[in-house]
């Protein structure tokens, strides 16, 4: 028998070997030598300790989404719908930033990113509710409050919320007091990254060390038996979906006051559907969260910066991050493992 | 005049909706909910620009965009029926993978980024002579009326009787309804569903035609701005019934059609954008509940 830790690894292993072994075909065909490519890469996401601060900056909301995500993922519920938290988030934490009066000082960031984490986790908590007690269909729901999301911030920003000093879809910038720390300046990685650090080790916390926890990892795992355990499924679906959101939307007021200061059209870049893609690929497990949200920080920042140097279309980070979720659900590795279980008895 | 005009707007909007929400209803009675559509119907619409360019035939566009929604449709498929992925995590992947892989596509192989502009591009004929125009109010309509249109509609027309009169269509319907009872009388139902993912791919790819080559005749990386996941709303709006669906499809390319007006009157276009998602929810809702009670009952 594997163990656990091996199993889990060839889970993370095996979608990303697919994944880059797809895109290097690419490069092979367009004339590109893909060992080149790669290491060219690496270098530019870790090759100095500035590259490496790029990197872990654009790994700071994936850090979020991911858990965001995990949280209900390990409870069997789908939730697709961290993208529309993030952005509610986003929205309400850079509001606070700029409508809060100046004098309120420091603690504006606090009130901020308390005020996004009650906006996602209200967000969340309507899907889950639904889900809880009519069985409504959370993947449907999420998926279309996401669009929701979408139209509601766009239309925010776009009028009551509408920069006077600028012209389209911004709002205005949030004051200086409201900005959280660059860490490693002159690069943008920002105090929000401690805070996704956090939020990854509460989560570990919470899931070994907590019985809401280890009682939503169940209710995952079978319905029937934790019920008849005594475990109320609908109450902890519902609040696996709030923690949900409540993380979702302290990422985006991570976004928001650390990396942009402000809230525009594309504020995520489907941040909320990598962030899925590193759940997935981790299989929910905080380490691989935090590994997995690296690589694809790494691929999103080398990518931007390759593309100015090379030939090579920055949409290859879209070839790998599409092939990772889909590889990282199909269970061929899992199925020739229960085949040979199956043998051995 | 400004009627005739919103009407001819509005069934000109609704087409590749309804298209591909066909497509994405038969496999959902197949039992496979399509995530993917709006991926399919992208690449339709650059298959179809391109193969319209090269061949300066509108009807090999067209069933080149099918064909390749098809094969796209097949291989997504098997990895839901044969590997065992999740369909909804499959689907929302396909759809960074097949934005990714256009992009890659045009960005190298025709050096642009985002927009693809391709000479003597065939747009699709009108079907009827210029001067039913003149007819009151349908005039426009009719005088825009193209091929994939009157598909669309023959399709909601025949479909129902497809779907409840055929062998193929039964069995769609049985597979989606019970897996197990279609295994255990013979179906092999994970042929029919991925027939059915072939099916939703042949849709979406016509869709993704029409939206390319009714009148740009270009391919953009926002052409389908989430028309995919409109046409996912409409039939789950559509409880999965041809006619029902047609008619959410068609009540989405209204509103669609009336969106850039109502901004001259006041009303944000964002927010009557939301209107499609808003009314799924509300149906999901509505009937969840009434299963809820009928069960509790």
């Amino acid at each position: 028998m594997l163990s656990s830790y091996a199993q889990k690894g060839i889970g993370f292993a095996l979608p990303l070997i697919v994944a880059f072994l797809l895109s290097g075909v690419l490069l092979v065909i367009i004339g590109e030598n893909p060992v080149k490519i790669y290491s060219m890469l690496v270098d530019e996401s870790f090759g100095s300790s500035r590259r490496i601060a790029a990197t872990l900056s654009a790994s700071t909301p994936l850090l979020f989404t991911a858990v965001a995500t995990a949280i209900c993922f390990r409870s069997g519920a789908f939730n697709v719908g961290v993208e529309g938290a993030f952005l509610i988030g986003g929205l309400g934490a850079v509001f606070c930033g700029f409508f809060l009066p100046v004098q309120l000082g420091l603690s504006i960031i606090p009130i901020a990113i308390i005020f996004a984490g009650i906006l996602g986790g209200i967000w969340l908590y309507f899907p889950g509710y639904l889900l809880a007690k009519f069985e409504v269909d959370e993947v449907v729901s999420t998926l279309m409050l996401n669009f929701i999301a979408i139209a509601i911030t766009g239309y925010l920003i776009n009028g009551p919320l509408l920069s006077p000093t600028s012209g389209n879809n911004v709002t205005p910038v949030i004051h200086d007091v409201a900005k959280l720390p660059r860490l490693m300046p002159p690069s943008t990685l920002h105090g929000g990254f401690i805070l996704g650090l956090i939020s990854v080790l509460i989560y570990g916390l919470w899931c070994n060390r907590s019985s809401s926890g280890f009682e939503s990892a169940l209710i995952g795992l079978n319905q029937r038996f934790s019920r008849a355990v005594g475990i109320s499924v609908q109450k902890t679906l519902i609040l696996v979906m709030v923690l949900s959101g409540i993380i979702g939307g302290i990422g985006g007021a991570s976004h928001g006051l650390g990396q942009l200061y402000r809230f525009s059209d594309g504020f995520s870049p489907g941040y909320g559907f990598t962030g899925m893609a590193v759940a997935l690929l981790a299989r929910n497990s905080p380490i691989g969260i935090i590994a997995g949200s690296i690589l694809f920080g790494a691929l999103a920042s080398a990518g931007t910066t390759i593309q100015l140097f090379s030939d090579i279309p920055l949409d290859l980070i879209n070839i790998i991050q599409g092939t990772v979720m889909i590889f990282a659900v199909i269970e061929i590795a899992r199925l020739s493992l229960r085949k040979k279980i199956r043998a051995e008895l | 005049m400004i009627f005739e005009q919103i009407i001819a707007a509005g069934m000109i909007l609704t087409t590749p909706i309804l298209l591909t929400a066909m497509g994405g209803l038969v496999n959902k009675q197949a039992g496979i909910v399509n995530i993917g559509l709006e991926g399919k119907m992208l690449s339709g619409a650059f298959a179809a620009v391109i193969i319209s360019s090269f061949t300066g035939s509108w009807l090999l566009a067209v069933l080149g965009a099918a064909f390749i929604g098809a094969i796209i449709g097949l291989i997504f498929s098997f990895t839901i029926t044969r590997a065992g992925a999740n369909m909804i995590v499959a689907g929302l992947g396909l759809n960074v993978l097949l934005a990714g892989i256009l992009g890659f596509v045009l960005n190298w192989s025709f050096n642009s980024s985002g927009t693809l502009r391709m000479p003597n591009v065939v747009l699709l004929p009108k079907v009827l002579p210029e001067e039913i125009q003149i007819i009151p109010i349908f005039g426009k309509v009719l005088a825009e009326l193209d091929p994939l249109t009157i598909f669309a509609w023959l399709t909601v027309i025949l479909l129902p009787f497809l779907l409840s009169n055929t062998k193929i269509g039964l069995w769609i319907r049985v597979t989606g309804n019970a897996e197990k009872v279609s295994h255990s009388v013979g179906i092999r139902f994970k042929n029919i569903q991925d027939f059915s993912t072939v099916v939703a791919g042949f849709f979406s790819g016509l869709g993704g035609a029409h939206l390319a080559l009714f009148s740009i005749g270009l391919f953009n990386e926002g052409l389908t701005a989430g028309r995919g996941f409109i046409a996912l709303a409409a039939f789950y709006f559509g409880r999965d019934r041809p006619v029902a669906t047609a008619l959410a499809c068609l009540l989405f390319g209204f509103l669609d059609a009336t969106q850039i007006r109502m901004q001259t009157i006041g009303l944000p276009p964002k927010l009557i954008g939301m209107i499609p998602y808003l009314m799924v929810l509300l149906a999901l809702i509505i009937s969840s509940i009434r299963k809820h009670q009928r069960t509790a009952k």
